[in-house]
């Protein structure tokens, strides 16, 4: 019978590769879509795996200060929300579209 | 009155004048520009009396005025100060180029009144006097050098004046260029004197030069020394770098008689005579400088004999006499070049501002040919030109009489002289005695050849007063340098000129053995009387040939055909010029330009600018301002990093 | 099989394929929802891992206020399906995944060799929780050691909030004339 602890026991580094693939879900999130709301989605969901890090960590330390530094990013994460949705209302007010090609001046 | 102050004002007020001209060079009111300028030099000319006035009543021993200003710069232990010197040879030449330049101020006023650019032209004109003045009295080679330029320029600003017409442009241009060359050698030979001497002061290159003595026949001395001779033959139009005089004649006439004539030409035999103590340490360059002043003596006047333009035959006739200044100088005759060059500065501009006033008569006709008879029509012109003719053929008492004269005797008396030397000047003197004769045959006398359209006419008096006061002088000018051998025979009339310059002139160490070289009065009485037999007999020939007999010269020409022709063309010298070096040069360069220029060079930056537009075109494309992609450099980034974090 | 390594499976494959889905529909809405119900299951894990307060901030805040103002503005702008939903260019599209792909790999790697392999306990956080209260250690740490932070985050809530309002109700820009 193989080795299945790896299923039946769950330690932290399961939870922090859980936060890896959502992290990356959100990377690719970032560079492959091109409507800038979903961009900020994708953002929301690399934020998520970040907290699901720190508390994974909290955890396993036994220790608060992981879940103190949550709390901040959820505030961070909301109000950058909510720069980043009124910056898509003022593209969409402008150009009727949210497309990320709209923000793309910054040449060289 | 302080002598700082008359020098300073003597070389400033021709300056002063060309900026006030200078700043308002657009206008036409001649009399306003001419006032200046004439005013400018005139004032010149009373500071030059005075301090010769000085300079004679001072003590024999004492007659140098050297007058410092302030250091222009300072290496080392080489120091150049701003300092000029009016001693015997130099009081001379300034009261020659304010005197000559003020009478030809005066006839440019009356010469140029028609022109539109007459204040640019008078600016000009006393620039050229303030260079004259600085290199005449400057009292370091530098100093000298800086107006030696300074004449060169002005030089090429009034030869190409009319510079509208293509062909006038090139004349200033070959002259400039022309004189490019010999000031080239001018500045090596002053290296060479530096190295040698360690200073560049006049006088101090004076003194040293007796304590030297030559060791091998060409040494550091004779070197520099024809490397300053070499200039001296760019400026004062001696073989092999005569070729721009007679081209400069495109510039306005008196401008021919002031810089081509009179003052400019002349620097070389000054330079030379000033640095004399030098030459003397150095035969060999002497013998040069005599052989080349007698060939070139002779050839320009044979090309005189040919020219019909009546300025040509002026431009080569002083290519002529500076030559006999240079044959001078080279025996070691100093005191006789600067006899030759006082003299002919006299008549010579006279001859020139009469060929002046003859163009302006005929309404800017040049071509000897076309004239004839003019004698009627200018009187005040032909009296004058024919004071002027008469000196220059050299006949007693006239002026030139007793300054070639005494070039002769010293050519063939020298211990450095030769008889060949004198056979040479010799001929030169019947040639120039033909050609004179000949222009003035074809210009003043016999039968009018004028076109019918022209009316001759005499000019104003603006233009004859300088004329009549050149005229006495090219009579009178002479008289105070009578050779001893005449004098003896008139009662003792004392040889002013050769008493005044005779503490500057250095003995030549040949003669301090046997004090008259052992020749007697006897062959100095016939020397001259051959000469001035020879002169007579070929005024007479031309005189004959071309007003008794009106087809001789043709069939003379036509017996000789081959020799005539090169010698009209001017001995095909600016064509082997052009063959040997010009036209080289200019392929060499045009092939410099194509082949490696802009094959080699031009490519090699231009591969250069596209390698490095290429690099930011690809380094442009990684910054095309999709924010996507910045993100995904920062990825690849992370990326990369953390696997060299890992692999660790 | 535990529950607790159930209940783990379960929930991770909930977020993944949540997380998966709002980055592949093509409808904004659709991802909207997705990204609501990651929400959800990532508060659920952080249940399993005992940070009750969290969870419920979690739910409020993301869960609600923020994802209420996504689908608010998806609402406002009425958007539809996307016929061009993702970036075009077939070498940086493969390249993207790829970088994607090796960064993941790479962090999956590094965790694995980091080996945090001992079992999920009972913490000492929810230990002191029994006597103190849950809440108690949190609230400490937050307001005594890091109440600078706290407080400079109400400030930056405030400066956010007017700035959004700037934003959203000017016509062509802050600084537009009328």
């Amino acid at each position: 019978m193989p080795d299945i602890s790896i299923l039946t026991t769950i330690t932290p580094n399961h939870y922090l590769v859980l936060s890896a693939c959502l992290f990356m879900i959100g990377v690719a999130g970032v560079l492959l879509r091109r409507n800038l709301i979903v961009l900020f989605m994708s953002i929301e969901l690399m934020l998520n795996a970040v907290n699901l890090s720190f508390v994974t960590f909290s955890h396993s330390f036994g220790k608060v200060d992981g879940q103190v530094m949550v709390f901040f990013v959820m505030t961070i994460a909301a109000a950058e929300a909510a720069v980043g949705l009124a910056l898509a209302v003022s593209i969409f007010k402008r150009f009727k579209e949210v497309n990320i090609r709209f923000f793309e001046h910054l040449k060289g | 009155m302080n002598h700082q102050l008359l020098v300073a004002i003597l070389i400033l007020s021709p300056l002063i004048g060309f900026l006030l001209n200078g700043v308002r060079f657009k206008h036409t009111n001649y009399i306003a520009a001419g006032a200046i300028a004439t005013t400018a030099v005139f004032l010149s000319f009373v500071c030059s009396v005075l301090l010769f006035m000085d300079l004679v009543n001072a003590p024999e021993n004492q007659r140098t005025i050297a007058v410092g200003f302030y250091e222009w710069f300072s290496v080392d232990k080489f120091t150049i100060n701003v300092g000029f010197v009016v001693d015997q040879i130099s009081s001379i030449m300034i009261l020659i180029i304010t005197g000559v330049g003020s009478l030809i101020h005066l006839f440019s006023i009356g010469y140029m009144h028609h022109d539109k650019g007459v204040t640019k032209y008078f600016a000009y004109l006393n620039l050229f006097v303030f260079n004259m003045l600085l290199l005449v009295l400057g009292d370091s080679l530098l100093t000298m050098f800086v107006g030696w330029e300074g004449v060169g320029l002005c030089s090429y600003l009034l030869i190409g004046f009319w510079f509208n017409d293509a062909a006038k442009a090139a004349a200033g241009m070959k002259a400039f260029i022309t004189n490019r060359v010999g000031d080239a050698a001018f500045i090596i030979g002053m290296f060479i004197l530096f190295a040698t001497f360690g200073t560049l002061n006049i006088h101090e290159l004076n003194a040293l030069a007796p304590t030297t003595m030559e060791a091998s026949w060409l040494g550091a001395v004779t070197l520099g020394t024809l490397m300053l001779f070499i200039g001296a033959t760019g400026k004062s139009a001696q073989i092999p770098l005569y070729v721009w005089l007679p081209d400069a004649m495109a510039g306005p006439t008196p401008v021919s008689a002031l810089i081509h004539a009179a003052t400019m030409v002349t620097a070389g035999v000054y330079m030379i005579v000033r640095l004399n103590p030098l030459f003397v340490v150095a035969p060999n360059t002497m013998m040069v400088i005599a052989v080349i002043g007698a060939a070139t003596a002779v050839m320009a006047a044979t090309i005189g004999l040919t020219q019909y333009d009546i300025k040509k035959v002026l431009a080569y006739s002083t290519v002529s006499q500076l030559g006999y200044m240079f044959l001078a100088v080279g025996v070691g005759a100093f005191g006789a070049g600067m006899f030759h060059l006082m003299t002919h500065a006299f008549f010579k501009a006279l001859m020139f501002l009469g060929s002046g006033s003859v163009i302006h008569g005929m309404h800017e006709e040049q071509d000897i040919r076309k004239m004839g008879g003019l004698k009627k029509y200018m009187p005040i012109t032909h009296i004058t030109f024919l004071l002027g003719w008469l000196a220059i053929i050299g006949m007693p008492p006239f002026s030139g009489f007793f300054s070639k004269d005494e070039i002769l005797w010293q050519a063939y008396s020298s211990p450095r002289g030769h008889v060949l030397l004198w056979v040479a000047g010799a001929i030169g003197a019947g040639l120039t005695a033909f050609y004179m004769t000949r222009l003035m045959a074809l210009t003043f006398w016999g039968t009018s050849r004028v076109d019918k359209h022209v009316h001759p006419h005499e000019s104003g008096s603006l233009m004859t007063i300088p004329l009549i006061v050149l005229a006495i002088l090219s009579v009178i000018g002479g008289w105070v340098g009578i050779p001893h051998v005449i004098s003896e025979s008139f009662g003792h009339i004392p040889n002013y000129w050769e008493h005044w310059l005779s503490p500057l002139m250095t003995k030549l160490p040949e003669l301090a053995e046997n004090a008259h070289g052992g020749h007697s009065a006897a062959e100095e009485w016939a020397l001259m009387g051959i000469s001035v037999s020879i002169a007579s007999i070929s005024a007479l020939t031309a005189f004959v040939m071309y007003l008794k007999k009106g087809d001789a010269p043709k069939k003379f020409v036509e017996a000789i055909g081959p020799v005539y022709k090169a010698v009209y063309n001017k001995y095909f010298v600016d064509e082997f010029y052009f063959a040997s070096i010009i036209n080289p040069l200019v392929t060499g360069s045009r092939n410099l330009w194509y082949y490696v220029d802009v094959n080699v060079i031009d490519k090699a930056t231009y591969k250069a600018t596209d390698l490095v537009r290429g690099g930011g075109s690809f380094v442009r494309s990684l910054q095309n301002g999709n924010m996507q992609q910045y993100a995904l450099y920062i990825i690849a980034g992370v990326a990369i990093t953390l696997s060299l974090v890992l692999m660790r | 099989m535990t529950a607790d390594a159930f209940l783990f499976w379960f929930l991770a494959a909930l977020t993944i394929i949540s997380a998966l889905s709002v980055i592949l529909m093509t409808n904004p809405i659709y991802s909207a929802l997705s990204l609501a119900m990651t929400m959800v299951s990532v508060a659920a894990i952080f249940v399993t891992l005992q940070a009750y307060f969290l969870a419920g901030v979690q739910i409020i805040v993301y869960a609600g206020a923020v994802m209420v103002l996504f689908v608010m503005v998806l609402m406002l702008f009425d958007l539809k399906h996307e016929l061009q939903a993702f970036t075009r260019g077939r070498f940086s599209g493969a390249f993207k995944i790829a970088s994607i792909g090796s960064l993941a790999g790479l962090l999956v790697g590094a965790m694995y060799s980091a080996r945090i392999n001992s079992a999920l306990t009972e913490s000492s956080i929810a230990a002191n929780a029994t006597s103190k209260g849950a809440i108690t250690p949190l609230a400490e740490e937050l307001f005594l050691r890091n109440v600078f932070g706290f407080e400079a985050l109400g400030v930056l809530l405030l400066v956010i909030a007017v700035g959004t309002v700037a934003l959203s109700r000017s016509k062509g820009g802050t600084h537009a004339r009328h």
